[in-house]
């Protein structure tokens, strides 16, 4: 499989607090990948950094084998679109014209008919038709959600970048939303894959191809879920002592027991 | 034949209505402006009478020419087009800065204007020595200057809107304390035209004035338009949502500023300082088209050239032969009106 995304040695500091250090990982075609780790480990810096939201001081990222710097903010927006964790709307609009915003890398000014099918696709694949022609404001905040992920969709991206898509949305959603994105990911006639930065350990190991654990600013562990989410790596990154079982090597049932005392 | 997506065809039909919408709204705004030809202090016409003259139909009698030809189209038409800049400007600057409360005086272009028209008015410091026109070339000039100085300290504290702003009202407050004092040691004809300046009035701008503020305008609005898509990114997610989407924030916010800032200070160089209808308009363009930039921007344009018609026309013969400057009437009837198009929609988030 081809790599759609490389990053080489990648730091990045907010002034004196190192966040990323010289961290490497690479993510290949029709792979869901998940970031995971405790608040302030790096997981929504490097997306953003990755979609040059922020710009590490050391390293190179490589997107369908190009350096991102060298390409402008529109190249950029057609091969990645990043989801927020959450978005801010001084105004509103119309969830049809939210989502066709992910077209605007795809045209000049005027919306082709096109355009506007692949939007009313997209509302239907995530089943959104209903919301179409109301207010985003007026959305719940798992409404909106899935309609910025909605927006991510129909901007037709080689890599999705998602931070923490799930954290709004109840239970039936969160299954919903990951097996959408599953089905895009997994289609071997589309060469895309998918970074997804996310807390939920259940859901990260029944849907991942692969997870990244990421502490103090560095890739602990990467492999398949059962390889990675392990009572070590789990008690080192996340603090917890816990028990593990797995079902059919996705499904997993963590048994937080308790926290870590950090011995004097 | 290809069918499309019912959703999409909604969308089309949607798109159609609001852009019906804006026409009606600029057939009124034509009416209008035909309707305050035809009246003022001195004579009054009716509209038919009013349209066969502009549409050379009929032959006016001298003196109907002449004042409806040399009085009153240089400033009917000032207001059409100060509509259209000021609220164009209005519209681009709440979008870029992502803040309804913005106006296109809010970055200093009042106060850099202020300052240049003082510094002329009281100092008689101008960079063109002819009385009238330095006021006009030192307020443009002092207006631009400022809103320069805001960018770059804006941008020296990083680039995110709120450090627009927050620079904005600091060199709002210098430049007020400035204007200020100069106001203090200044003779009371000095002290009056001032104040007289600073009302804001469609009566002092002459005809190859108020073409020459029309070809920038007009020279300006395509681009305008043209980052409608960019202001829908900036204004709907922030920044990082933007930069998603393919637009740089950094480059687009002070492009927009300085379109803003030209557009503002080539009228309100010539007219004085008025406010209101930068604000105003493109909320009551959002009631009909909502905040889509690609239809707010154009229905924000008619929409303040029918708000500055209306309060010019009604300053002109409410109290004839007084007239009163549009300045002072635009926030007579549009504060209320404004406070009412709020308060309707309570409970509804912007």
């Amino acid at each position: 499989m081809n790599l759609l995304l490389e990053v080489n040695d990648v730091s990045f500091n907010w002034g004196e607090n190192d966040v990323l250090k010289n961290l490497n990982l690479d993510i290949r075609e029709n792979e869901l990948v998940s970031l995971l780790g405790v608040n302030g480990a790096g997981k929504s810096t490097l997306l953003k950094c990755l979609n040059r939201i922020l710009l590490p001081e050391l390293g190179e990222i490589r997107a369908l084998s190009k350096d991102i710097n060298e390409m402008d903010l529109i190249q950029l927006s057609k091969i990645m679109s990043y989801v927020p964790q959450s978005v801010r709307s001084s105004f509103t609009m119309d969830v049809f014209d939210v989502v066709l915003l992910g077209r605007r890398p795809h045209i000049n000014w005027i919306i082709s008919n096109e355009d506007r099918d692949k939007v009313s696709n997209t509302l239907r694949f995530l089943n959104l038709e209903n919301f179409a022609f109301r207010r985003f404001n007026e959305l719940s905040g798992g409404e909106r959600q899935r309609v910025i992920i909605a927006k991510a969709i129909a901007q037709d991206p080689s890599i999705f970048l998602l931070d923490e898509p799930t954290s709004d949305l109840d239970l039936k959603s969160q299954i919903e939303i990951m097996k959408k994105l599953k089905e895009l990911i997994s289609n071997p006639e589309s060469p895309k894959s998918a970074l997804v930065a996310i807390h939920d350990i259940n859901i990260a190991a029944r849907f991942s191809d692969r997870i990244l654990l990421l502490h103090e600013g560095k890739i602990l562990a990467s492999g398949k879920p059962i390889e990675v989410l392990t009572v070590e790596n789990i008690a080192m990154v996340f603090g917890v002592s816990s028990s593990i079982e797995w079902w059919n090597d996705s499904y997993i049932r963590v048994m937080i027991e308790d926290e870590i005392k950090e011995k004097d | 034949m290809i069918t499309m997506d019912p959703l999409s065809v909604q969308h089309i039909e949607k798109g159609k209505n609001q852009l019906i919408m804006i026409i009606l709204l600029s057939i009124s705004t034509f009416l209008l402006a035909i309707y305050a030809l035809g009246q003022g202090s001195s004579s009054n016409l009716d509209m038919w009478t009013t349209a066969k003259i502009l549409f050379g139909i009929d032959d006016p009698s001298d003196l109907q020419s002449d004042i409806i030809w040399k009085l009153r189209f240089p400033r009917i038409l000032m207001a059409v087009i100060g509509g259209v800049a000021l609220a164009t400007a209005g519209s681009l600057m709440q979008g870029c800065l992502a803040n309804p409360l913005v106006s296109p005086l809010t970055l200093g272009v009042a106060s850099g204007a202020a300052l240049g028209a003082a510094l002329a008015i009281v100092l008689g410091i101008t960079i063109v020595d002819i009385p009238n026109l330095g006021i006009v070339v030192n307020a443009f000039l002092f207006s631009l200057i400022v809103v320069y100085i805001i960018i770059q300290l804006g941008n020296l504290r990083s680039i995110s809107a709120e450090s627009y702003i927050l620079v904005g009202i600091a060199i709002t407050f210098i430049t007020g304390a400035i204007v200020s004092t100069m106001q203090y040691f200044a003779t009371d004809a000095q002290l009056s035209q001032l104040t007289h300046w600073s009302f804001g009035s469609l009566s002092r701008p002459e005809l190859i004035d108020v073409l020459w503020i029309g070809v920038v305008v007009i020279g300006l609005m395509p681009q305008a338009i043209r980052w409608s898509w960019d202001l829908n990114a900036l204004t709907l997610g922030g920044d990082d949502f933007a930069i998603s989407t393919g637009v740089d924030p950094s480059v687009i916010r002070r492009n927009i500023l300085v379109l803003s800032a030209l557009m503002t200070s080539v009228v309100i160089a010539f007219t004085g300082l008025i406010g209101f209808v930068g604000l105003a308009a493109p909320h009551m363009a959002r009631q009909i088209v909502g905040n889509d930039f690609r239809k707010l921007i154009p229905c924000s344009a008619v929409f303040g050239s029918f708000l500055m018609l209306f309060a010019d026309t009604l300053g002109r013969t409410l109290f004839a032969p007084i007239v009163i400057p549009v300045g002072i009437m635009l926030s007579v009837i549009g504060g209320p009106f404004f406070m009412y198009l709020l308060l309707k929609d309570k409970g509804v988030k912007s």
